[in-house]
């Protein structure tokens, strides 16, 4: 075990305990488990939260994703344009629809889409089959919105928000996931906003397509026992949602001490040679991770982790180089594959302590990469 | 009021042993994953007398995967049932393969094994056999015509947790079960939740694989495949509950005899159980040719009832593609229109149990002679 965690879901639950203790005891005494009170509760705080008119809340972050593309006619057959530097479930996610994904490469000051390559991208696919963009805002730092969506717009296509890492993250002053046509996010523990167990939440200012999403997420039904079409069984569950929603209460304030804990490795960090994590005018960082570069990066990690210091690599093997992923020819992504063996997660979560941040920064200065 | 499920009365009985079970999750903070589901995992696997079990996100997920790591997909067929839960037919076609629907017996309302055979084709992969309303499908005849044919058999589990066929659990009779732990399950958890069981270790790693993103060690994906992981949270819950699904399913019998002494000869038809069968009644299902009037007459006095299920699979809008003409299957299509069932839980009192059989024969709903 590691003296300072890379991420710790336990020191979140120990600082609301008391709340989430009641929460849960109040949603086993009232006898309804699925799809109650506390859902929908937290479907309408959310939306409110994110600044749409609807949220739908499923049983995690991927299927979030595959019921957004679904509901908006992804399908069998079609193509839609994401990053291969991104957690598997993005996707798994579309293929779970029967689409299949075409990889862009990414900015890699800002870790996200590269709005650039999209041109290049459409012109070499077959006509009419690119049905959608889905921008991951990685690390907690939305993607170039404004030239995705203009580009979308300009041909066409449907922008579907991966937001499973950037609750309360915003661009030109408007929170991600509010910027698409749907935008999907995830609760796994780990979040900035995280369950303690599976979630995610599909949110849309569409109420057609938010009605659609309701009936994919339980059997396509349109009345109980009557199936409209061939959903699928996908739902929040009202434990987990009591919980999301006094978690929401504290996700600004939590935030905000993500990025003091960003303000601070920044200062102590300047001048190790390091590359920081660098934020986008016009964006906030959400800090759901903080990553550095080294070239040296598996020295340091196991450096720090002989120090008591936890890290992670998000993510070691670009999507497209998976063994199940590949395809043939192979995707081009210069910048996804430079950065993957050099990328670095330290310690970030709201309850790290400044002295637990200067040892972490300590160690580093002290490290001879 | 009577209701159908009273999940709150169970709770009230095992409250101390959940909430204790709950802090010891989240104080190890192992949310996904973690000891809780490893040990319900084995224990599980355990009480249905098989190797194997791995914990997904619900039922539906649980015969999917199963179905997949079968290597089923497009241009297979797969023969159940259409008299069941929408579910059993979505996992089906979640694969991309097409459900095939044979008739039911007009007595237990389950598989009738003589229609299996009619039913395959070059294109049929396997059988799923639901154990419906608690009661275990006619296995042995089913066991055969699979075998004869190189079918596999996948039995739907999702109601029928303890249930027995010629002393064998369910679950452990087919070549793989699927679960769900569905709140109001006989084993129901306090979310969604389902499992799969085997003999065959291969096929339950194969399922493990595909509910985690088809990943074998963290960030290296072998195959594609979904998200569908039972929370380490409702893994504890159930845990507990295990402990007591015996004794409860004991209650069940024994409120099942009550009704079916009651009942008999009247024209509120009982169910039937076959010689070979020890159900463990998930519910309590009648049939009555008026069922809307039944249904009323019960509600006025204090009493919930229920449909499961009104409208049968091969009758629903969302498998009008396959085609099926109403008329095709009689008897899946009389017992939708006749059944309702009766309150059903274990904790039900034999006052209430009095109070509702009094109910039927006070609104004079039995003939005289059977009272």
């Amino acid at each position: 075990m590691f003296t300072i965690p890379q991420c710790s879901p336990r020191a979140n639950y120990l600082i609301h305990k008391e709340e989430i203790d009641r929460a849960i005891a109040r949603v086993l005494e009232s006898g309804s488990y699925i799809l109650g009170d506390e859902v929908e509760a937290f479907e309408k705080e959310f939306a409110a939260e994110v600044g749409v008119s609807h949220a739908i809340g499923v049983a995690n972050g991927t299927d979030a994703l595959q019921l957004a593309l679904r509901a908006s006619g992804v399908g069998s057959g079609d193509l839609v344009i994401t990053v291969s530097h991104t957690a598997v479930a993005t996707v798994a996610a579309i293929e779970l629809t029967g689409a299949a994904p075409i990889f862009a490469d990414i900015d890699p000051v800002t870790y996200t889409l590269e709005p650039n390559t999209l041109d290049g991208i459409v012109k070499n696919a077959p006509a009419g089959r690119i049905k959608a963009i889905v921008p991951v805002h990685l690390y907690g730092h939305a993607a170039n919105m404004a030239a995705i969506l203009d580009f979308a717009k300009t041909h066409g296509l449907m922008v579907v928000e991966d937001c499973a890492q950037a609750h309360g993250a915003t661009f030109q002053g408007r929170k991600t996931g509010s910027f698409g046509t749907l935008a999907s996010f995830s609760f796994y523990p780990t979040k900035n906003l995280g369950a303690i167990g599976d979630g995610g939440m599909v949110v849309t200012n569409d109420p057609d397509l938010a009605q659609r999403v309701r009936l994919l997420r339980e059997y396509g039904w349109q009345e109980r026992y009557v199936s409209y079409f061939s959903g699928t069984n996908s739902r929040l569950d009202e434990i987990q949602a009591s919980i999301l929603r006094i978690k929401l209460k504290y996700l600004d304030q939590e935030n905000c001490r993500r990025q003091s804990i960003a303000a601070k490795y920044d200062k102590a960090l300047s001048g190790t040679g390091l590359s920081l994590p660098q934020t986008a005018s016009g964006a906030t960082h959400a800090y759901h991770q903080y990553v550095i570069r080294t070239d040296n990066r598996d020295g340091l990690r196991d450096y720090l982790a002989r120090h008591g210091v936890g890290t992670l690599i998000h993510y070691p093997v670009p999507v497209h180089l998976q063994p199940a992923y590949v395809q043939d020819p192979p995707a081009l992504l210069p910048e996804t594959e430079a950065i993957s063996t050099k990328i670095l997660s330290l310690p970030m979560y709201p309850e790290l302590t400044d002295a637990e941040i200067d040892i972490v920064c300590e160690h580093i200065g002290a490290w001879n990469g | 009021m009577i209701q159908l499920v009273d999940l709150n009365a169970q709770y009230n009985t095992i409250r101390e042993e959940i909430t204790g079970a709950i802090q010891s999750v989240i104080e190890r903070s192992t949310f996904v994953g973690g000891d809780e589901l490893l040990e319900f995992e084995r224990e599980f696997a355990g009480y249905c007398g098989v190797a194997n079990c791995v914990g997904v996100g619900n039922g539906t997920d649980a015969l999917y995967l199963v179905l997949r790591a079968l290597g089923i997909g497009a241009g297979d067929e797969v023969i159940t049932v259409a008299h069941t839960f929408i579910a059993t037919s979505e996992a089906i076609s979640m694969t991309g393969a097409r459900p095939v629907f044979v008739e039911i017996k007009p007595n237990t309302m389950l598989m009738d094994p003589d229609y299996l055979e009619a039913a395959i084709t070059s294109r049929t992969k396997a059988i799923v056999p639901v154990h419906l309303y608690g009661q275990p499908c006619e296995m042995d005849a089913i066991m055969e015509v699979a075998r004869r044919h190189g079918l596999k058999v996948i039995e739907d589990g999702a109601q029928a947790h303890g249930a027995k066929w010629r002393g064998q659990r369910v679950g452990s009779i087919g070549d793989a079960a699927s679960f769900s732990f569905y709140p109001g399950k006989n084993l129901g958890a306090y979310g969604d939740a389902g499992a799969v069981v085997s003999e065959d270790q291969d096929l339950i790693e194969r399922v493990r694989m595909l509910a985690n993103h088809g990943s074998v060690n963290k960030y290296t994906h072998k195959m594609e495949g979904v998200n569908s992981r039972l929370d380490g949270l409702q893994a504890a819950i159930l845990r507990v509950k295990l402990r007591y699904l015996d004794e409860w399913n004991q209650s069940r019998r024994r409120h099942a005899d009550f009704y079916l002494e009651s009942l008999a000869g009247s024209e509120i038809r009982p169910p039937s159980v076959h010689k070979d069968a020890l159900p463990v009644w998930h519910l309590f299902v009648v049939r009555v040719s008026d069922r809307e009037s039944f249904q009323k007459k019960l509600s006025d006095q204090g009493i919930a009832t229920g449909i499961h299920y009104p409208v049968p699979l091969h009758l629903q809008p969302a498998y009008e593609y396959l085609e099926i003409p109403v008329g095709r299957l009689p008897v899946t299509e009389k017992a939708a229109a006749e059944v309702v069932s009766l309150p059903m839980y274990p904790e039900l009192t034999n006052e209430q149990l009095e109070t509702i059989v009094n109910a039927i024969t006070t609104a004079k709903l039995l003939s005289p002679a059977s009272r």
